[in-house]
């Protein structure tokens, strides 16, 4: 039972972090219906603005050598105001990876090598400013918390559970808004048709961007939190997540957003049930559970079936 | 990103094939299909924007008169990047020191990626362009990959820190200044015992996809075999893994006295951390891979106690580990250099000292530019092979196979600050 526990608390916490993630790149296809592979570069540089914003200090690598903020936010302002931030980055890649070729309706196909280009310069920014070294957020940052929690036996890091808390309210309040808000339907609309809402009276471009700024808020605050988790490896750590979240969006049903919360959370879960001797694998387990779905199921979980008039 | 190549290349070849139901314009295939190509051209030149190439000097021609060339392929980008921009720094001092000092050399740094690919298009890249030796690459997966080619080639090739069993058995001219994991790991693991003789529960992790983290377990597991110590539980992991929560509490289960960790700064260092936030309370390992300042950032105040191999320590008092210490202070604000830093420094070091010793063997009135390049190549093998060095890892030399002969070995026990926000690493006895 405590090990059952322990398992779904590893599993849920992980997974609710890669449906928060992919939640972004579902955002954006079903507006556009095009992967934006910037995705994975603006959550970490959610992560290192977080790390920034609580007072981290920059290393010796970096043309920032020793930059430190001469202010240091609570996390609990650090996490949104890098959300904040990480938003205004992803609007900056719509506006010059995705608007100029959505005015000139180029293939699908080519977005995807300009957002991969704002993936590659974003990094590379990255390790130039900041270094290539790892960072952890304080240990600190959730004092008074205690570092860890004893639930029904199994051990949990509070860190998890802050994690859990955090995107579960985050997917709530998403879900309130896209349900239940003008705004929110006006976005369903264009992502079922922007022709149409166009003609409704629909500002479909402006409904795009809200929807690179939503989703660039997503990944900072998943990438802060991670950072606040577990650590900030790298400037490339965010690509692994990345291609997790990848798999998280085809296994939920591409443009699907309770489908990308549901496979995040079964990924999860499936990485934590296998045996720690195995676990080296896990990423195999993981993507073969994915094969097998897509196998039984080729549009995911909660995928709807595309009509297209020929 | 060869991945996202090869994903994107597939994807266009199926746009191409699909037939237009959009209404398109049936010009915009064809043009962004050109587009595509011109931007599939432009991709890696972008992704190598963060390497931030060095060196100095025009391609160098065999025979040419001018700096002879010295290639290097480190991680510059990629997950072992910590480990290439410290080795970066290293042969930057080392070429800024040297200058002047013997024959004139250009040091033409590639990024090698952190990957076998990249690291094999930077060493064929080098090697067109008629590099003397080679430094590099910086892990031993890759020295597997692209020191063959260096070898088949004919140029030396110096293993800044590749230390996995097997490397320099490659061939005749693949030699490396990092001690090999079978004789640093076992010190560590003794010294644990010193520490603490009621040891008696092991586990062992490692990266299961890094060939110096798994040679490095393999070596660890003989020793505590030998000592009776048969792990409780062996975990892999991956270097590009962050959460390491489940193989935590699976080992902590079997409450172990000591783990024994084989992993890279990054990965290993986010471990510590998740190990003692779990609640491990015993006795903490670690490979040389891990020792690197670069992991106090990560671990912060659970990295204290953590006992780590070393094949260099900042607290050797020889003159050049002194004029080492000085030049790395002076760029980095009163910084202490790491372990990959003085390795890197030092492969430097033996091509300039080797080259030097040869030109000195030479004729009067030849030169080192006059010998054709491919007999340059052999005669600086043979002389590197010979040499021996004063260095700051210590005194060095090879065996006639190319393995390193290191005196000294050391175990230092990280030492944090009480913010947990720098630390330092005390030798043990």
């Amino acid at each position: 039972m405590e090990t059952l526990l322990q398992i779904l608390v590893n599993g849920i916490s992980t997974g609710v972090v890669y449906g928060l993630f992919a939640l972004g790149y579902t955002l954006v296809f079903s507006v556009l219906g095009v992967i934006n592979f910037a995705h994975g570069a603006v959550f970490t540089l959610g992560a290192y603005l977080t790390y920034l914003l609580v007072g981290g200090a920059v290393g010796s690598n970096g043309l920032l050598a020793g930059l430190q903020l001469p202010f240091a936010l609570p996390i609990w302002g650090a996490l949104p105001v890098a959300g904040l931030l990480t938003a205004l980055v992803s609007l900056a890649v719509e506006a010059t990876a995705f608007s100029p070729l959505r005015r000139h309706q180029a293939e699908p196909l080519l977005y995807l090598i300009t957002s991969l280009g704002a993936e590659v310069i974003l990094v590379n920014l990255l390790q130039i400013m900041l270094g290539a070294e790892g960072y952890s957020l304080p240990t600190t940052a959730l004092d008074p918390l205690p570092v860890t929690l004893s639930l029904a036996g199994a051990q949990v890091r509070t860190v998890q559970l802050v994690l859990l808390v955090v995107s579960v309210l985050v997917l709530a309040v998403l879900t309130l808004w896209l349900e239940g808000s003008r705004g929110g339907k006006a976005l369903q609309a264009v992502s079922e048709d922007a022709t149409t809402a166009r003609l409704l009276g629909i500002n479909s471009d402006a409904m795009i961007r809200l929807c690179f700024a939503v989703s660039g808020f997503l990944a900072g605050l998943a990438g802060g939190l991670v950072g606040l988790s577990f650590s900030i490896p790298g400037p490339y750590f965010g690509i692994n997540y990345g291609l997790k979240a990848l798999g998280v969006l085809v296994l939920g049903g591409l443009g699907s957003v309770p489908g990308a919360v549901l496979a995040g959370l079964i990924v999860g879960i499936a990485e934590a049930l296998v045996p720690g001797e195995w676990s080296g694998y896990k990423g195999a387990i993981a993507y073969g559970f994915l094969f097998a779905v897509l196998l039984l199921r080729p549009r995911g979980l909660l995928g709807r079936t595309q009509i297209t008039k020929v | 990103m060869s991945g996202w190549s090869l994903l994107i290349w597939q994807m266009h070849n199926k746009w191409q094939h699909k037939p237009q139901t959009m209404g398109q314009p049936g010009g915009i295939g064809q043009r962004g299909g050109r587009i595509l190509m011109a931007l599939t051209v432009v991709a890696p030149l972008l992704a190598a924007c963060g390497s931030r190439p060095g060196g100095s000097g025009s391609t160098d021609t065999s025979g040419a008169p001018g700096p002879l060339p010295i290639g290097t392929a480190i991680a510059l980008t990629g997950n072992a990047s910590v480990i290439g921009q410290a080795q970066r720094i290293g042969l930057e001092l080392a070429h800024a020191y040297y200058a002047g000092k013997g024959p004139a050399l250009a040091l033409k740094i590639q990024d090698g990626g952190s990957d076998e690919a990249t690291a094999t298009n930077a060493f064929r890249s080098l090697i067109n362009g008629q590099v003397v030796a080679l430094i590099g690459p910086s892990l031993s997966q890759q020295a597997f990959a692209v020191d063959p080619i260096a070898d088949r080639a004919g140029i030396p090739v110096l293993g800044p820190s590749n230390t996995a069993m097997g490397i320099p058995q490659i061939g005749p001219f693949v030699a490396r200044v990092s001690a090999p994991v079978a004789q640093v790991a076992p010190l560590a693991i003794a010294a644990a015992l010193k520490l603490n003789p009621r040891i008696r529960r092991v586990a062992v992790f490692y990266a299961q996809d890094d060939a110096y983290s798994t040679s490095e377990a393999k070596i660890f597991q003989q020793v505590l075999n030998k000592r009776s110590l048969k792990p409780l539980t062996v975990q892999k992991t991956s270097v590009s893994d962050s959460d390491f929560q489940n193989q935590i509490t699976d080992t902590l289960r079997r409450h172990p006295d000591l783990i024994v960790i084989s992993a890279l700064p990054s990965d290993g260092g986010n471990l510590v951390r998740q190990l003692r936030e779990l609640g491990f309370k015993g006795t903490l390992v670690a490979g040389n891979g891990m020792n690197s300042p670069n992991i106090y950032r990560i671990c912060q105040r659970s990295c204290d106690g953590m006992l780590i191999a070393q094949s260099y320590s900042p607290e050797a008092v020889t003159p050049i580990n002194q004029t080492f210490l000085s030049l790395y202070s002076k760029a980095h604000g009163g910084a202490i250099p790491p372990q990959f830093t003085a390795q890197a420094f030092t492969a430097y070091q033996v091509v300039a000292e080797a080259l030097a010793a040869l030109k000195r063997s030479l004729p009067a009135g030849s030169s080192l530019a006059g010998l054709p390049r491919q007999e340059l190549r052999r005669q600086l093998n043979a002389a590197l092979l010979k040499g021996v060095y004063q260095t700051p890892l210590g005194e060095i030399r090879f065996t006639p196979e190319g393995e390193v002969i290191q005196k000294r070995f050391y175990v230092a026990q990280v030492h944090m600050t009480a913010d947990g926000t720098s630390g330092r690493l005390q030798l043990l006895p």
